[in-house]
């Protein structure tokens, strides 16, 4: 090439480089065609107050909607459980809103059960379908195979599913929710008398002492109780709260105590019957109290004889010196708190040694006490045994009693295969869904018809355990829907006026709105009489009937006697020598149970621990994972007696070599692009564990064992946990 | 040595004409576009002298200005100048049902904060940024909208020059 032409040439590119920066980059600017309705200005936004119902919590949050368009979502600060915080599930159902893969109308399934193959239908045919259905099991005279299958639902909704199974004449209403604390209820019944759940005052308690309960995650009310925590630590001028965290694994709420105590697990009841054991016999515990609760010292320490410090320190592998300091300091310090949380609740000796942890609130004087613990006033009285009603639905859909299922949620995902639930749920020959993505349940659905997304929905959030005040927080509708959905409760409502006769009288109402408004009144009618349409639009505004008035009548009283809980040795499925180790499953702190996996916010939201994203992986502590020749990222197998699966492995220094964790919520078959086929769902892994001939919830009770298959586990992170959480920084 | 001092040159020459074609908007196509619609502000704003918030009607309470709907046009075109065959595309945009794809001749990059309510409730005239539109057959920009222009205005009207004023 010449010198002629390389100028020649250079002087093209650069003109031609300077013609592209010269074309236009003018934007479009759209006009509305008919200008839209009063109260939409283009470029001002409209904040509406509704309620998250992602969870039980149940926050109260706060949406930017600019030129009808949902934008951004932050916490009402007028909520009492939220106060204007929010946790990043909150923040991530606007994706649920505008999901690519939403089903936008009714589906009628046309391949093999599982295929995915649907054709779209119009709600008139859905309905017909459904309706069809309906009489046709109320015409053959059994309308008891009919089964409806929710989360665990309450106010307005709960009523409503509730009087429609009770006029269409079936008893198979089941809410079944993996995490629900049916194990609290229970133990609160035995203990204080009343099924309740429990406010726990953490803001102001001294000293915090949780046994497996991950509050800043995932435990009852998670953005309650880390705005507590956060005041309970920082909001007192002289005081500090400690925190001292009982439990394997070293959760997020684990690394931000002040002491981990890293128990065998099963072992967590017989640590706090030592504690107990402890302050007893060294006189540290509240005279007064003990004495109102009808106890006395000498019977309990008789009954307690055997829960001397080398047992105790021999059983749950802790230091002798340590569980002796922390008896001490707990019952030193007033107020002082103990919570019983999932990682002890799901043992085979769970609900004992809940009750034994709650003892230790009985003894420190915090029943009913500021720094202590209160019943919670806002949610009303739940299941305490949905895992038996579970089993025995499987029994019957199993026996083929069953011919019917409506199923409100994703229990194909989310109940564990060990109950055999997927395989008598095939034996169903005609299942509804009311999910707006086409989740696992919905893949085998014979129809479905889809739901409105929270943000287009009208309801009622009656949160769970979050406070002490009465609440009632309402959703509505912050914009139009985006698609031919319709409201799940709508749905049974249309189903149960056209069926007719009782039915129709059972539910009243035009449209669920109109119940609600109806319940709302009823509700609005003890504490004032103003106007009902300014006082719903008050409601509306403030999001939701906050009552400051404390509960009074119901605190809590000892009903547990003087005899001593005694949890029993932890029994595990899969024996010690083939399974060496403890499989713990804690919900992650995106998706909760699973339901967050279709957002992709969440999806890229690095674990607060492992920073890994988008997937599922295995925790391994480093000396496990050296004798198994495991490095960080490798793939791995894990077996269970109940099954195998293959992830990716964390080596991780904040988890007992004895055992393994790997986090809920991953391994959809589906339920739209961003969770279909991603990481593994751990719950195949479960084996259940018997108590005589009965099965058990016993989540954490499963051991496992572990190979290297390759090193290449394409695990991805966000950071290097290694580096943050140094094995000579964490002493096990 | 004749080789380096002609590149030189030739460089000098490249970065002069770069720098020329810069300032100097000899490209049209931004400033004054080609309407799907041609429009005229003189007729509207001009001759029949309209004023501005007519149909801009959001400006005194919004961000944006704000153009009229499609719908709005129509209402009054139902009875003036129909036949025309400006109005006629009008019309089969409405029976169409589409919205009419203007082209954005004033936008601030996504980092500035712009509301329009501000400036109209400061007193503003609209001409002090938007020029002579009235005499405009076709809408041109006649200023360039750079911070150092935003900021001198500002100073004028002693105004707030804080850098949260407009980044935030």
């Amino acid at each position: 090439m010449d010198r002629r032409t390389f100028l020649q040439l250079s002087g093209i590119t650069a003109a031609s480089a300077l013609l592209a920066g010269c074309k236009s980059a003018n934007e479009k600017l759209i006009p509305y065609l008919i200008p839209p309705d009063e109260g939409v200005t283009p470029g001002i936004a409209n904040f509406y107050a509704s309620s998250c119902r992602f969870c039980p919590a149940g926050c109260g949050i706060l949406v930017r909607v600019s030129e009808g368009r949902a934008k951004k979502i932050e916490g009402n600060p007028l909520h009492p459980v939220n106060r204007g915080k929010l946790c990043a599930r909150g923040h991530a159902i606007l994706q649920e809103l505008y999901h690519p893969d939403r089903i936008k109308q009714p589906l009628k399934r046309t391949g093999a059960r599982g295929s995915g193959e649907f054709k779209t239908i119009s709600w008139e045919e859905g309905l017909d379908l459904l309706t069809g259905n309906l009489k046709t099991l109320k015409e053959q005279k059994s309308p008891g195979s009919l089964a409806l299958l929710t989360p665990e639902l309450r106010g307005t909704l709960a009523e409503l599913t509730t009087r429609f199974m009770r006029s269409f004449g079936s008893p198979h209403h089941l809410s079944f929710e993996l995490h629900s604390p049916d194990w609290l209820r229970l133990a609160n019944r035995q203990n204080y008398g009343q099924t309740g759940l429990p406010f726990y005052d953490v803001a102001e308690t001294r000293y915090l002492l949780s046994f497996g309960a991950d509050i800043v995650e995932s435990h009852l009310s998670p953005v309650q109780y880390g705005y507590a925590f956060g005041k309970m630590r920082q909001a007192r001028d002289t005081v500090r709260g400690h925190f001292t965290y009982i439990g394997g694994r070293m959760s997020l709420t684990a690394a931000s105590a002040d002491r981990w105590m890293p128990a065998r697990p099963g072992s967590e009841g017989v640590l706090a019957l030592g504690l107990a054991r402890l302050i007893l016999a060294e006189s540290l515990y509240d005279k007064a109290a003990l004495a109102s609760s009808g106890l006395h010292a000498e019977e309990l320490l008789k009954g307690l004889r055997s829960y001397d410090l080398p047992r105790v320190a021999q059983e749950t592998g802790l230091a002798q010196a340590a569980i002796a300091e922390v008896a001490r300091e707990f019952a030193s310090t007033r107020p002082a708190l103990a919570m019983a949380g999932e990682a002890v609740a799901f043992q085979s000796n769970g609900p004992e040694s809940v009750r034994a942890i709650q003892m230790l609130n009985v003894l420190s004087g915090s029943l009913n006490r500021p720094g202590g613990i209160y019943p919670d006033a806002g949610s009303p009285e739940g299941p305490t045994n949905s895992f038996d009603e579970l089993i025995s639905l499987v029994k019957k859909m199993h026996g083929g009693q069953m011919r019917m299922a409506m199923i409100y949620g994703d229990p194909v995902h989310t109940v564990p295969p060990a109950t055999g639930f997927q395989e008598a749920l095939a034996k169903v020959p005609y299942l509804v869904s009311f999910s707006s993505l086409l989740d696992d349940t919905a893949l085998l659905a014979d129809l479905v018809l889809p739901d409105h997304a929270g943000l287009e929905s009208w309801g009622d959030v009656i949160p769970m355990a979050g406070t002490r005040e009465g609440v009632i927080g309402l959703m509505q509708p912050v914009v139009t829907p985006l698609f031919d959905t319709r409201q799940f409760p709508d749905v049974l409502m249309t189903a149960a006026s056209e069926l007719g006769g009782e039915m129709k009288s059972a539910l009243p109402f035009p449209s669920y709105l109109e119940m609600l408004r109806a319940d709302v009144k009823k509700q609005r009618a003890v504490s004032g009489s103003k106007d009902f349409e300014a006082a719903w639009v008050d409601l509306l505004r403030q999001g939701g009937i906050f009552t400051s008035n404390h509960h009074q009548s119901g605190d809590y009283k000892w009903s547990g006697g003087e005899k001593i809980p005694e949890p029993a040795k932890p029994r595990f499925a899969g024996n010690e020598k083939e399974f060496p180790f403890n499989l713990s499953l804690y919900p992650s702190t995106a998706f909760f149970d699973g339901r967050g996996a279709p957002l992709p916010w969440l999806q890229q939201l690095p674990d607060p621990m492992t920073t890994a994203v988008w997937g599922s992986w295995v925790e391994i502590n480093p000396k496990t994972a050296a004798e198994l020749g495991i490095s960080f990222g490798d793939l791995v197998e894990v077996t269970s007696p109940q099954g195998s699966l293959r992830v990716p492995a964390v080596i991780y220094p904040g988890i007992r070599p004895d055992m393994v964790a790997i986090p809920l919520g991953q391994g959809h078959h589906d339920a739209g692009r961003y969770a279909k086929g991603r990481g593994a769902n751990p719950l195949q892994l479960l084996a259940m564990t018997m108590e005589g001939s009965v099965l058990q919830p016993s989540w954490n009770a499963t051991r496992v064992r572990m190979t290297r298959i390759s090193e290449k586990g394409e695990l991805v992170t966000t950071g290097h946990p290694q580096g943050s959480y140094r094995s000579d920084l964490i002493e096990i | 040595m004749w080789l380096i001092s002609g590149l030189l040159v030739v460089l000098v020459g490249v970065l002069a004409v770069l720098a020329f074609m810069y300032v100097l908007p000899l490209d049209s196509r931004d400033r004054a576009p080609v309407q799907p619609i041609s429009f005229s502000h003189k007729k509207h704003a001009g001759d029949n002298a309209i004023p501005c918030l007519f149909c801009h009607r959001l400006a005194p309470k919004s961000t944006v200005a704000g153009i009229p709907a499609v719908a709005d046009c129509r209402a009054c075109h139902l009875f003036i100048a129909q036949n025309t065959p400006e109005i006629k595309k009008l019309m089969t945009y409405w029976e169409n049902k589409e919205p009419i794809p203007w082209v954005r001749v004033y936008s601030v990059p996504d980092f500035v904060y712009f509301p329009h309510k501000m400036h109209i409730r400061a007193g503003l005239n609209c001409a002090t940024c938007h020029g002579d539109v009235a005499s405009m057959e076709r809408i041109t920009r006649g200023v360039k909208i750079k911070m150092g222009w935003c900021l001198n205005c500002h100073r004028q009207h002693k105004a707030s020059i804080d850098c949260w004023t407009c980044h935030k």
